[in-house]
């Protein structure tokens, strides 16, 4: 939802928001065969629908110009959150809202909760869906670093068969993902953390409904007083969002203690690699990083000590 | 040209149109449902608020054909016979209006807020309103208007026989 | 006193309208046969148009216009100053544009996409010239011209240097007053460019009558100043000329001038002889109006007993490319200073610059937050530097009672007769606890509350006793119905705050009616006399003063009457509402049965062919009594991300005889809200790279405030006084509830974080990097430290 942010040069006369400027054919297939199928046969022309609310911008603002829409929101059997033995499954048609609603989530992906919660407003969140977000592939998307910490696993598919993606080889660039344009996402698998760990979600942004000018979420397992499992992820700070796996690495097996804290947080901020834009400085991204890192650790350690 | 059937405001509606027509066009332009107001057109102000299947949801984000056969709930439609919902009276009652040009979306996020939980807690209503913009900042006679309104209904409950 | 209504709760008469979708706004008339319009809009933030082709347009069927089809004679889009203060430098569509969004040509067709794809058939040729942006750049020599000749009135003058216009003020011996300060403090402050984000985005529908007259829907804050424009433009006679009145989705100071989709519209109706309806999108609508914006050089002298002395201001403000009279705001901003606190002498000088960048036009405050927010910033420091109680040292200064008041520049001004600022100082200062604020910049820890104060005011009106630079009058016309009520026509417009309330209420405070029999009937600029523009917070005062002038004829003529009827003398008689009956009742006091109603008199003036109550009024304010508003506002800074959050906000106003207590508290609400945003969050960037706004006209990169960043408590009060000038005693509020809520929370800031910011707006990133620049970065106690002890 970077909508500002790579438009045309003549762009003040093409985009009209009042309307959608271009023409294009709808498609509404009832099975994710007969979408695929329409994929397959428009490839190239042809963009895929959830809830739209990205695409539908996108287009009055002339950023993209599909002449074939393949709508999913009458494919039934897209739209679900199912819990199995080792994580949950989460349809490409269910809405952000039933996500943030969802028990399930609430309570064994905590971070990812608040994410969703904290995207766009409930207007936006009640028409689109998890795997748009992703798709969409914004280096802000909310829904992105925790995703990353759960190790999520993308189920994209094609006319020959299905293939499965993890979330962090999904993003390439801003706007930009692994998908061929002949595949979708059909669902996405995260698998639930593990036991006895907890874990959080933090956002900066300017308003109380906003994008974010940083986003953050992390993982976090003790085992006697020092650290077992440790994840963490940030949005907005790097042309895609970014797990920092050397900050993992470093304060495993560590306490959390002011000393191991500082290391995190300078490894943090090395390892981003933030821009200026409309929304905020380089300098400030990198500054409020730490501070993100600090209170996010401090919530997840909260909670552990509640437990 | 496409047919899109749905629900409007307990009628049923029938019509031709566009694909790259979206809902607040078709209910502006070709139903003249002018409480469905147009903002900023992107998402972000929630002037064009209407409950789809009793949610609200931007209409400007919504193209014709991702209607059909659903319900659309507009202001026009909250009132019953002649009768205001008691959010239209906790609005007046509590001035929770200035310019107005925010009022009808604020009404049906309020409403679908009220549906769903009955009794809401200040941070709960000031989180679901956070997409409906109101630049004249009456935001807290908003907030008022929607406590009372909550009031009312669980009164009206209550001397339910 | 004693009123009636006056002061009562009582529920809007529009609220009805709002809630059910049943008001109408200018973006809801749709004509029937009505063709849908687009602009065509400079990708350059400064070119020249050196071929234009529209003739593939055509070829689809729409109709085309640029600007060789329309009036080619310059003019100002805003008409409230007079014609010998008033420049003009616009067109309706352009051959040279000044920046990125102004109109080149428009298109009208029979749907919205295909005025679209015509507008995208157009071929144009720019020869792209250099831009400025920076108002001290485009002073300098060498800078790209923007305008080679204006107009002033009808006389041609040269622009040099980029300089649109100029005000110098001197009075008193400010050197001798320097000579005589035992502190001299010298501050530069910058402001930001401001999108008023009025909801509605602007939008007119245009009917060409068979007469040769056109009629108009259009978004404005003066429907009189609209015909009378489009007249000049068009040369199309006055009277032929019908701008409706309708509901306004908020203004604050974007349409006191025409915007430039009537002038659009109006020629693509007259071409097409057919309705056209012209709406912005709201990256248009961003295109189209910012505020202005200025830098400040501020040099005030101080006596160490804690009086201000004299003062010297430097006021260079960025105009954007064009003109919407900007010279009665160099006035004005003066006038904002001159009139807080005493000063025996002071010097002004005041430049508006030229630059390519939206034109900038009022924005809630005519430049008094601004101003406000410098000069109160100052006063905190000042105070700081003498060892006084920022309070006191304000109260030892202030402009009150008895003074002389610019209301509108140089050329309004009148005695202040009403002041309640050192009851709204005290009064609120207990409420927030003044006394126990924190020392500034003693705070250690990571989050440091503070608690700023500004006081602040604005004129009611721009009336004054004498002529001015500055048009200001209202009109009314009120007649009595055979039903008992009164039908109260009037051009003035409701901006959203209620204005026409309270002018529904002063008619039936007068006439002793039930408030429902007021009627606000629709009008329009036929049937209406003459009113300048809902501007100036002149709505109550201004407006008001005709509502109530004209219930005064409408009173005499009803006691003539009913003496007749009662055999009373009429001066004798009395009114009173009957709620029962839901008339007004004319009676003579003392003598049972002698009594007749409001309704039956009209009806009997019908028999009798006596004629109908009525009576028309045009009023002068013979005023421009400042309300005043004072500011007490606690925040918290988070010292490791600069993010600023209000707490407690108390807001004390004095607005003489407060005539709706509830919708007066909306607008201190309001204002908080606006100015909040404009402190900390609101801010037109401009990118070198495209030459346009960084946000391109989308709110999602223009934030506002929403319903999770209000303030955890506001409290509003209202003192007591009474304005011998105003309706019933009342004054203004519209802007005077903003005014001094920039400089409130700067100044909580500074108490806060012990740092002060003279950039507006003051945005995390900026007090996050003075935080940093200022103190090293504490360790936080971890939680997790604990975890490890135990």
């Amino acid at each position: 939802m970077n909508r500002g942010e790579f438009m045309r040069a003549d762009y003040i006369n093409l985009v009209n928001t009042h309307i959608i400027p271009i023409e294009f054919t709808y498609h509404a297939p009832e099975t994710i065969e007969e979408a695929l199928k329409l994929l397959r046969e428009y490839q190239g022309q042809a963009m895929v629908i959830a809830g739209g609310t990205d695409l539908i911008v996108d287009m009055k603002l002339r950023r993209k110009e599909p002449k074939h829409i393949i709508s999913l929101g009458r494919i039934r059997e897209l739209d679900y959150i199912i819990e199995e033995d080792s994580g949950i499954r989460i349809g490409a048609a269910t809405k952000l809202r039933s996500i943030e609603k969802s028990r399930i989530v609430y309570e064994r992906f905590e971070a990812l909760h608040l994410a969703v919660k904290s995207i766009a407003s409930i207007q936006v969140r009640n028409m689109g869906t998890l795997v748009g977000n992703i798709c969409n592939a914004s280096p802000a998307a909310d829904s992105a670093p925790p995703l990353l910490i759960y190790e999520a696993i993308v189920t994209a598919q094609n006319l020959e068969g299905a293939r499965k993606i993890l979330m962090k080889d999904f993003f390439t660039g801003p706007g930009k993902t692994c998908l061929r344009n002949d595949e979708i996402v059909t669902e996405i698998f995260i698998p639930y953390p593990p036991r006895d760990s907890t874990s959080s979600f933090l956002k900066i942004s300017r308003v109380g409904m906003d994008l974010a000018k940083v986003n953050i979420a992390l993982l976090l397992k003790f085992n006697s007083n020092v650290v077992e499992d440790f994840r963490i992820a940030l949005g907005a700070v790097a042309p895609t969002p970014l797990r920092i796996l050397r900050a993992e690495e470093y304060l495993k097996h560590k306490p959390v203690n002011e000393e191991n804290l500082r290391k995190v947080e300078e490894i943090v901020s090395e390892e981003i690699k933030p821009i200026t834009d409309v929304r905020s400085t380089e300098w400030y991204r990198r500054e409020v990083s730490k501070a993100l890192v600090r209170d996010a650790l401090n919530i997840a350690v909260n909670k552990v000590m509640r437990k | 040209m496409i047919e899109v059937t749905f629900i409007l405001n307990g009628r049923l509606v029938k019509i031709q149109t566009e694909p790259n027509i979206t809902l607040l066009d078709l209910l502006r332009e070709e139903l003249r449902i002018t409480s469905v107001k147009r903002g900023c057109e992107t998402g972000e102000c929630g002037a064009c608020t209407v409950l789809l299947d009793d949610k609200p949801v931007n209409s400007c984000l919504i193209l014709a054909p991702m209607i059909d056969g659903r319900r659309i709930l507009t202001v026009e439609g909250l009132t019953k016979d002649r009768e205001l919902h008691p959010l239209q009276e906790s609005f007046i009652e509590e001035f929770a209006l200035q310019c107005g040009y925010c009022t009808p979306g604020m009404l049906l996020t309020s409403k679908a807020l009220l549906d769903l939980n009955p009794s809401p807690t200040i941070e709960e209503i000031k989180e679901a309103l956070s997409g409906n913009l109101c630049r004249c900042g009456a935001y807290q006679q908003i907030i008022n208007a929607i406590l009372r309104a909550s009031e009312k209904l669980r009164r009206r409950l209550n001397y339910k026989p | 006193m004693n009123f009636h209504v006056i002061g009562r709760k009582t529920i809007r008469k529009d609220a009805l309208a709002r809630v059910t979708g049943a008001e109408k706004y200018a973006s809801d008339i749709y004509l029937p046969n009505m063709l849908h319009a687009r602009v065509l809009k400079s990708p350059y933030p400064h070119a020249i148009v050196k071929k234009i082709d529209t003739r593939r347009a055509e070829e689809i069927g729409a109709i085309v216009i640029t600007f060789k089809d329309v009036p080619g004679r310059l003019f100002c889009p805003r008409l409230v100053s007079t014609p010998d203060a008033t420049y003009k430098d616009w067109k309706v569509l352009t051959d040279k544009p000044a920046y990125v969004g102004e109109p080149i040509a428009a298109v009208a067709a029979e749907t919205e996409e295909l005025a679209q794809k015509a507008l995208e058939l157009i071929e144009v040729e720019y020869q792209v010239l250099e831009a400025v942006f920076d108002p001290l750049e485009s002073m300098k020599e060498g800078a790209p011209k923007i305008h080679e000749k204006i107009l002033l009135n009808d006389r041609v003058i040269n622009v040099e240097n980029n300089i649109a216009c100029k005000l110098e003020l001197e009075e008193g011996d400010l050197e001798e007053a320097f000579n005589k300060s035992d502190i001299i403090i010298e501050r530069e402050f910058r402001t930001n460019k401001g999108y008023h984000n009025q909801l509605e985005p602007k939008v007119a529908v245009v009917n060409p009558e068979p007469d040769g007259g056109i009629t108009i829907w259009c978004t404005t804050q003066t429907i009189h100043n609209t015909r009378l424009l489009v007249s000049e433009i068009f040369n199309i006679p006055v009277s032929k000329i019908n701008v409706k009145k309708l509901a306004l989705g908020g203004g604050f100071g974007s349409s006191i001038q025409t915007n430039i989709v009537v002038p659009i519209a109006v020629a693509l109706a007259l071409k097409a002889r057919r309705p056209v309806r012209l709406a912005y999108t709201k990256e248009e609508d961003m295109h189209e109006h910012s505020s202005f914006q200025m830098i400040f050089r501020f040099k005030v002298g101080v006596t160490r007993d804690g009086r201000l002395t004299g003062g010297y201001m430097e006021n260079i403000m960025d105009i954007g490319a064009h003109q919407i009279q900007a010279y009665p705001l160099l006035g004005t901003c003066a006038g904002w200073w001159v009139s807080l606190y005493k000063l025996k002498a002071i010097k002004y000088i005041g430049v508006a610059v030229y630059t390519n960048k939206i034109p900038s036009c009022a924005y809630r405050g005519y430049g008094n937050p601004q101003v406000t927010w410098a000069v109160e910033t100052i006063m905190d420091e000042l105070a700081e530097m003498l060892g006084m109680d920022p309070i006191e040292f304000r109260l030892k200064n202030y402009v009150g009672e008895g003074d002389l008041f610019w209301g509108q520049g140089p050329t309004v001004k009148s005695v202040i007769r009403s002041c309640g600022v050192e009851e709204i100082l005290r009064k609120g200062s207990e409420l927030i606890g003044w006394k126990n604020r924190p020392k500034p910049g003693e705070q250690k820890g990571r989050y440091r509350r503070g608690i700023g104060i500004a006081r602040g005011y604005h004129t009611s009106s721009a009336g004054s006793p004498i002529p001015s630079q500055v048009i200001d009058y209202s009109g009314a016309i009120l007649k009595v119905n055979e039903d008992g009520t009164v039908d109260y026509i009037t051009a003035l417009i409701d901006q959203g705050g209620g204005t026409l309330d309270a002018h529904a209420k002063i008619i039936a405070e007068e006439l002793g009616l039930p408030l429902k029999n007021v009627n606000i009937v629709s009008a329009d600029s036929q049937t209406t006399i003459y009113d300048v523009c809902t501007h100036a917070s002149r709505g109550v005062y201004a407006g008001g003063g005709a509502a109530l002038n004209v219930a005064r004829q409408v009173k005499k003529k009803i006691l003539e009457l009913a003496s007749n009827v009662l055999n009373a003398y009429p001066h004798t008689l009395k009114i009173r509402p009957d709620e029962e009956r839901g008339q007004a009742v004319i009676y003579v006091e003392g003598v049972p049965g002698k009594e007749i109603t409001l309704g039956e008199l009209a009806t009997l003036a019908r028999i009798k062919n006596w004629g109908t109550i009525a009576a028309v009024e045009s009023f002068r304010p013979p005023a421009c009594p400042p309300h005043f508003t004072g500011y007490f506002v606690e925040v918290v800074v988070d010292t490791e991300t600069g993010i600023v959050k209000p707490l407690r906000v108390v807001i004390g106003a004095d607005i003489g005889t407060v005539i709706n207590p509830e919708l007066a508290e909306g607008q201190l609400h309001g204002g908080f809200m606006m100015g909040w945003s404009r402190a900390i969050l609101e801010d037109l960037r401009y990118s070198k790279d495209t030459g346009d706004i960084e946000c391109k006209g989308f709110i999602i990169d223009y934030k506002m405030p929403t319903s999770k960043d209000i303030p955890e408590e506001i409290t509003t009060f209202f003192v007591e006084t009474y304005e011998p000038t105003g309706p019933f005693g009342a004054k203004g509020l519209g802007e005077g509830a903003q005014n001094p809520a920039i400089a409130a929370i700067a100044n909580a800031i500074y108490n806060a974080t012990g740092i002060r910011f003279y950039e507006l707006p003051i945005t995390p990133e900026k007090i996050l990097e003075k935080i940093r620049e200022k103190e090293k970065r504490e360790p936080m106690k971890v939680v997790a430290e604990k975890l490890i002890d135990e």
